[in-house]
């Protein structure tokens, strides 16, 4: 390289005096906004979560007597363990189906590897209610999967899997996990990118075969990308609210409820703004452990 | 992640909606308007009258024709979706610049008449007879108690512009393959009409589960079956009322029978009202219990092959009723006209506006208005008009408290899929109606 001066800058210049100020200046548009519309009607939602509120007539305190209704009517804690199993379909399958297809799309160049890897990440650029629609055509009586399942001869076990008392929330979360497996094999292909060739090279000249390579190169250099993706799809899940609302609404016999769909229902259906903050609140310190955990978990020990 | 952000946005909204309207926690009722005197003589000044309501049609073809009779008045529209309504009206109608007319909806005059912003109409109803104009029974879901609670009692405040109703649509090429040669005129005939079909592969129901149509099935039997005066008091909060009746019991047990038979699919808890709709249209099934709102849609695809009559009860000569609901108006404690709104709401009653209401795919407010008509429109009016003369309209189930309509759909969804009783299913409603009328 020439050994030209290169101008130093920043250090030691007239500016760093000024900058604080001008740095909030620029923040302050941004920041005015998030605090109007996330951090204070956050506040405020924790604030209507005491009182019960009609939405229009004075509201009267109620202490915690709508998160005691959280706790104790079925409805209400029924959809919190709904979104509890979602995390199985939005986030544990999707994380390993996303390694899975990692494996077998990174590295080398096949012909059609950008077709495959357009087809696995369109479920993320489709709208989740058109998704969602088409998927309970699909899953209907007559519907794709049953007339599939009666072509190789498993005409026994169809049925309105939506519509189904006891499998209609592993249908959905099905239509979830086709949602997810896109996302998560992308952040793993681009991540898989950055890890150093020579370590697949010694590893092979090891003797090291390519699931042995994967298990031990690939996971270990894409623990960073699964936190993410974890944690992605797990608020997915949690928070999940337009898939449902149009694949069952909750049904049936409200076997596929979740928080945000009764949040939902109680605010705008029902005038019941108190209960209907509760949940919501409810709802966030629940991610907020549960992305915790998931970060604790996957913590790089160092 | 696009569907966190989109859910975050939806609470977030929400919550910002809900601190707009912690602005107007007050109720200010505006005594302006109070000093005018109730009077059917109306202004000769060119006025305008504001009205902010949900369903087109009917209304803008009504305003038109009252418009036609008073050239004087005229009457400006806000057009607002019904997922917006509630909150929409219920802030507009505590502002300063209230409309003088909105479209009646429960959810929101819950709150809106106790806060005193909704016109008491008993003067009005006096000075223009409404008692005698307005069918009774239509009259009875606008009658309300100070606090909102219980209906059918108490000060009107509305009436009625134009009616739903339900009632069953049938198939006549189907029935005929049946050998069913005319729509059943009770319970037990229409029974046997529904083996007739199953033995011959006809699928009897298409039911839309996941939506209305499964509870609105349960409705048209219930309203059939139970009698009449337990059934209002109970939907309009009665003191001590109960759905745990015979009657709605039966309706309950039917649909368990049905299912059972297969005259329903079990999976019609994930069949939606479009879904159904679109079946029933394609001749999938012979029977599709719905409203008048469909019958456009029938006789588009089905031509003369539809029919339409009201669901039967125990006797050819039990009196008919069934479920509807309005499209209703009421007038803003500030309107500064109020006398010229009443007139708006007294048009509504007339032969001119009867024929505009079925005109525009509604049943009118006047059932002894010559209505120029064919196909399946008669029908359904003759079908509607034989209810009037019965036990006349109720209401929709889920008008009995804003939480029952969940509990409705969740719970006949819970007999479709055999999974309740019917006696958990009626069990599960009145304890709805008990922590909201208890």
């Amino acid at each position: 390289m020439a050994s030209t001066p290169v101008p130093v800058r920043g250090r030691g210049s007239k500016r760093p005096f000024r900058a604080p100020t001008k740095a909030l200046l620029y923040i302050l548009p941004a920041a005015v906004v998030y605090g109007f519309f996330a951090v204070w009607s956050g506040l405020t939602t924790v604030y209507l979560s005491f009182f019960e509120w009609d939405g229009l007539q004075t509201p009267g305190f109620v202490g915690l007597a709508n998160y005691l209704n959280v706790f104790s009517d079925p409805k209400l804690y029924g959809s919190i363990v709904h979104a509890l199993v979602l995390i199985i379909f939005f986030s544990m399958i999707p994380v390993m189906l996303g390694l899975i297809l990692t494996a077998l799309l990174m590295g080398r160049v096949r012909k059609g590897m950008t077709f495959f890897r357009t087809v696995f990440f369109l479920p993320q650029v489709l709208p989740l209610v058109a998704v969602g629609i088409t998927w309970r055509w699909m899953f209907a009586e007559n519907g794709l999967v049953n007339q599939f399942l009666n072509g190789i001869g498993l005409g026994a076990i169809t049925r309105a899997w939506l519509g189904d008392h006891s499998l209609a929330l592993i249908a959905l979360g099905i239509i979830g996990t086709w949602c997810m497996t896109g996302l998560c094999m992308v952040l793993f292909l681009s991540g898989a990118q950055k890890i150093d060739p020579a370590l697949y090279e010694a590893a092979t000249i090891d003797g090291a075969g390519a699931v042995r390579r994967f298990f031990s190169i690939t996971i270990p250099g894409l623990r960073g990308e699964v936190t993410v993706a974890t944690v992605i799809t797990t608020i997915a899940a949690l928070a999940s609210f337009d898939l449902v609302y149009v694949t069952t609404d909750g049904g049936p016999a409200n076997q596929t409820t979740v928080p945000g769909l009764l949040v939902y229902r109680l605010a705008f259906n029902q005038n019941d703004i108190g209960n209907a903050s509760a949940i919501a609140v409810v709802l966030t310190i629940l991610v907020i452990i549960i992305v915790s955990l998931i970060r604790a978990l996957f913590k790089e020990e160092t | 992640m696009k569907q966190r952000n989109r859910t975050t946005t939806s609470i977030v909204a929400g919550s910002a909606t809900a601190l707009l309207l912690a602005g107007c926690f007050s109720g200010n009722v505006s005594d302006e308007a109070a000093d005018i005197q109730v009077s059917r003589d109306l202004t000769d000044e060119d006025i305008t009258l504001t009205l902010t309501y949900i369903d087109e049609p009917p209304t803008e073809a009504l305003i038109e024709g009252f418009e036609e009779e008073h050239p004087n008045i005229s009457i400006d529209t806000t057009q607002i979706p019904f997922t917006d309504y509630i909150k929409s009206i219920q802030r507009s109608m505590d502002s300063s610049s209230a409309p003088d007319i909105v479209q009646f909806n429960p959810g929101a005059m819950r709150s809106l008449i106790p806060a005193g912003l909704v016109r008491d109409l008993t003067p009005y109803q006096e000075e223009y007879g409404w008692d005698d104009t307005f069918p009774p029974s239509m009259l009875e879901a606008f009658r309300t108690s100070e606090d909102a609670k219980q209906f059918n009692t108490g000060n009107l405040y509305a009436t009625p512009g134009a009616l739903s109703v339900l009632g069953v649509f049938y198939n006549k090429d189907l029935l005929d393959e049946a050998g069913i040669s005319s729509p059943p005129e009770t319970i037990d005939a229409f029974e046997e009409a529904l083996s007739d079909l199953d033995a011959h592969d006809i699928q009897p129901f298409i039911v839309g589960g996941l939506e209305i149509g499964g509870f609105q099935l349960w409705n048209a039997l219930a309203d059939s079956l139970s009698d009449v005066e337990e059934y209002k008091d109970w939907v309009y909060g009665a003191d001590d009322a109960s759905i745990e009746t015979e009657g709605a019991l039966q309706a309950a047990t039917y649909i368990e029978s049905w299912v059972e038979e297969g005259y329903i699919s079990q999976g019609a808890s994930s069949v939606s009202d479009s879904d159904a709709l679109a079946a029933f249209s394609d001749g999938e099934a012979a029977f599709f219990v719905t409203g008048n709102w469909n019958a456009h849609a029938l006789s588009q695809s089905l031509g003369d092959s539809v029919g339409f009559f009201p669901m039967p009860g125990e006797s050819p000569d039990s009196p008919h009723v069934a479920s509807g609901s309005s499209v209703a108006f009421s007038i803003s404690a500030s309107s500064d006209h109020p006398n010229e709104a009443a007139a708006f709401l007294d048009y509504l009653a007339t032969p001119e506006a009867a024929q505009i209401q079925v005109d525009v795919g509604f049943m009118p407010v006047d059932t002894e208005a010559d209505i120029d008509a064919d196909g399946l429109t008669t029908e359904v009016v003759d079908g509607f008009a034989l209810i009037n003369e019965g036990a006349g309209i109720v209401p929709f189930a889920d008008y009995a408290t804003p939480g029952m309509f969940d509990e409705l759909v969740s719970g006949v969804q819970g007999i479709i899929t055999e999974t309740a009783t019917p006696e958990d299913f009626l069990d599960q409603l009145q304890s709805e109606w008990d922590s909201y009328h208890g």
